[in-house]
């Protein structure tokens, strides 16, 4: 690893067509469309951020009680209520003009269709950096088991939105709800995705033990905070090893060592979520705490962080561990 | 505009058994500040509890000291962690958050219904009425019982009539605030020249929108919710609302309130 002899750190990084001056992004679903953050930071100052899923048409979500809080987790089932892709292209993006970093559009569907037309109408926006594709939505086509859970509806869906947006980097998040998720990263792949971002949230609910009821009024939600972070560490750390994309790693992240162990564990970039509710400063203090961390240990270039992970035997752990 | 600063205590005080006071400094929440609005508070460092509390602002103390006062109850764990902040403790605090109250036109009487631990919001807004000439209010405060009730020295202070129910009769006529308040609004003639300001718990909230719909007053509420950001961006604390044939609209509690029209939304 190169020593720096002071000066400042090359924070930047390179997720195959996809350049970002630092590795921190800002989540879907906590960032908002980026405006609501302007009283509390400078967009610039991040790597980039992620809009709240965007769907073909406007969506309004579950009915509340929608969130509930956990230990150092909360669950939640939105709904995935957002503004539509019409709006977002006329009122949310235009507003986003010279911003100074990478937006990156959130897109789902509950067909394959829809993502095929949101994906359509999103290429060629301008001062867009790239789409993701959020695979956890359920597929109203197959009883309402989520696209990401099955490997060939992955690689169809990621191929046909490839072609249906040629021309912007395609990031696919995948669901960490499935048995062995390097299988639909491998199947993101071979459906042409350039980089992968994981994990969205964990399926859980919560009971109110007095009515005995559930909290949420959707039942089921999604758990995400610190609560996941050994999670999603552990299949960060295993899709790198296993598919061979650039990786966004999330899943609790909360400073700057966090952010650094997902970096080491495989992670190219990482994504900030939960963390943007309770700090909503907490991903540019970020950015500052690792310049800070890598000039303390001499790294000049934070990308050079990305898979150092040693393995005590010189291999990678077994998938099961017990 | 919001800031998110880390907030000195400057004074704690227990009231009672479960209510606090507590004083924070910072000049840039105060001084923006506005009666209705609330801050997004830290209860403790960590990551559990992970998300901090919404509470409202009870009251911008005068002169140039750059404090505000939150009044709460402790009901489960982030208050009972902010019960022993000391003083001297610095709280991350995300404010001032939501529109206020929309204050009443010049000539309205503003009647103010609390329940319970609702009674918070109150104070700002009789010293806003009282700066912007406005009529002077009267309060209807009911709680559990007796030891529940909170802060009623400041509206002493402030001349403001209390009239009083508590569920178990300790204080005050026996039962709900309706029992109050019905008998304000019996006289049509009279509830037209008044607004009902209200904060409590949902089920008092649907009885006084139901008691204001049918006298004809205006009738603004306080709403409460799971709030996890406070800045509109979760989509997590919204409120059901009137919609259209495709059914109800939601609506977020943080930004497009806490205080709506009763007519907006459907409890
Ligand atoms: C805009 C706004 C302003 C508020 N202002 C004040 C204030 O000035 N003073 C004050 O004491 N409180 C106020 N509250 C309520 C306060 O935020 C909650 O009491 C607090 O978050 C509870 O935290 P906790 O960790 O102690 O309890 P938790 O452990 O989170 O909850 C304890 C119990 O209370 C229930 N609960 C928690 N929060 C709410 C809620 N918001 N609505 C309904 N049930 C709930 C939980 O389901 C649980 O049963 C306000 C809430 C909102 C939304
Ligand atoms: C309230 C909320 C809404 C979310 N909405 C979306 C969404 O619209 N699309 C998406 O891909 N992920 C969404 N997510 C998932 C996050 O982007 C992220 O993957 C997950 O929360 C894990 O990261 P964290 O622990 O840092 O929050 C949402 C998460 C939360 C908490
Ligand atoms: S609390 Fe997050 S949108 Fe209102």
């Amino acid at each position: 690893m190169k020593r720096s002899r002071g000066g400042a750190t090359d924070l930047s990084v390179q997720l195959g067509p996809l350049r970002l001056k630092n590795p921190i992004v800002a989540a879907s679903g906590t960032f908002g469309y980026g405006t609501e953050f302007l009283p509390y930071l400078k967009l610039a100052d991040l790597g980039g951020f992620v809009t709240k899923g965007l769907s073909l048409l406007p969506r309004r979500g579950n009915a509340p009680p929608r969130t509930c809080e956990t230990p150092s987790g909360m669950l939640n089932a939105i709904g995935l209520a957002n503004v539509g892709v019409e709006a977002f292209l006329d009122e949310k993006l235009p507003a986003l003009r010279g911003c100074g970093t990478a937006v990156i559009a959130n897109v789902f569907g509950e067909t394959r269709e829809e993502y095929v037309a949101v994906a359509r109408r999103l290429n060629g926006a301008p001062d867009l950096h790239a789409i993701e594709l959020n695979l956890s939505c359920p597929n109203t086509e197959k009883g309402g088991i989520a696209f990401g859970v099955s490997p060939p509806v992955i690689r169809e869906v990621v191929a046909a939105v490839r072609r249906a947006a040629p021309g912007l980097p395609l990031i696919v998040k995948l669901t960490p709800n499935i048995t062995d998720i390097a299988v639909a990263g491998r199947a993101a792949r071979d459906g042409g995705a350039d980089m992968l971002s994981l994990v969205n949230t964990f399926l859980g609910m919560a009971v109110d033990l007095r009515a005995r009821r559930p909290v949420l009024d959707n039942v089921v939600g999604g758990l995400s905070g610190p609560a996941i972070k050994p999670l999603a560490l552990y299949m960060v750390q295993r899709v790198y090893r296993e598919v061979g994309l650039p990786i966004m790693g999330m899943g609790g992240i909360s400073g700057a060592e966090d952010a650094l162990e997902f970096m080491v564990a495989g992670s190219a970039a990482v994504q900030v979520g939960t963390a943007n509710f309770f700090d909503p400063t907490a991903s540019v203090r970020m950015v500052r705490d690792i310049d800070a961390w890598c000039r303390r240990e001499g790294i000049r270039a934070v990308r050079e962080l990305t898979g150092t992970l040693q393995f005590p035997h010189g291999a990678p752990p077994a998938p099961c561990a017990g | 505009m919001p800031f998110d600063t880390p907030a000195a205590v400057v004074r704690h005080e227990s009231l009672n058994r479960d209510h606090f006071l507590l004083t924070l400094e910072s000049p840039s929440i105060a001084r923006a500040a506005r009666a209705g609005q609330f801050v997004m508070l830290q209860t403790r460092d960590g990551t559990d509890p992970l998300l901090r509390r919404p509470m409202s602002i009870f009251r911008v103390l005068p002169g140039r000291s750059g404090r505000f006062q939150i009044l709460y109850k402790v009901v489960g764990r982030g208050t009972r962690y902010l019960a022993g902040q000391p003083v001297g403790a610095r709280l991350a605090t995300l404010g001032p958050l939501g529109n206020g109250f929309r204050l009443p036109p010049a000539g309205t009487r503003p009647v103010l219904v609390s329940g319970g631990i609702g009674i918070a919001i109150f104070p700002f807004l009789v010293e806003t009425l009282a700066k912007t000439r406005r009529r002077a209010p009267v309060l209807v405060y009911g709680a559990r019982t007796k030891g529940d009730l909170a802060a009623l020295g400041f509206f002493r202070a402030q001349r403001v009539p209390v009239r009083l129910a508590t569920e178990d009769g300790s204080v005050g006529v026996r039962g709900f605030v309706t029992r109050l308040l019905e008998p304000l609004l019996a006289a049509p003639e009279e509830a037209a020249q008044l607004e009902l300001f209200v904060c409590g718990p949902t089920p008092m909230l649907q009885a006084v929108a139901a008691l204001a719909a049918r006298a004809g007053a205006p009738c603004q509420l306080a709403l409460e919710s799971q709030m996890p950001c406070g800045i509109g961006v979760c989509l997590g604390c919204v409120v059901r609302c009137p919609g259209d044939d495709q059914g109800p609209m939601f609506r977020r509690v943080c930004t497009e309130g806490p205080v709506f029209r009763a007519t907006e939304v459907l409890l």
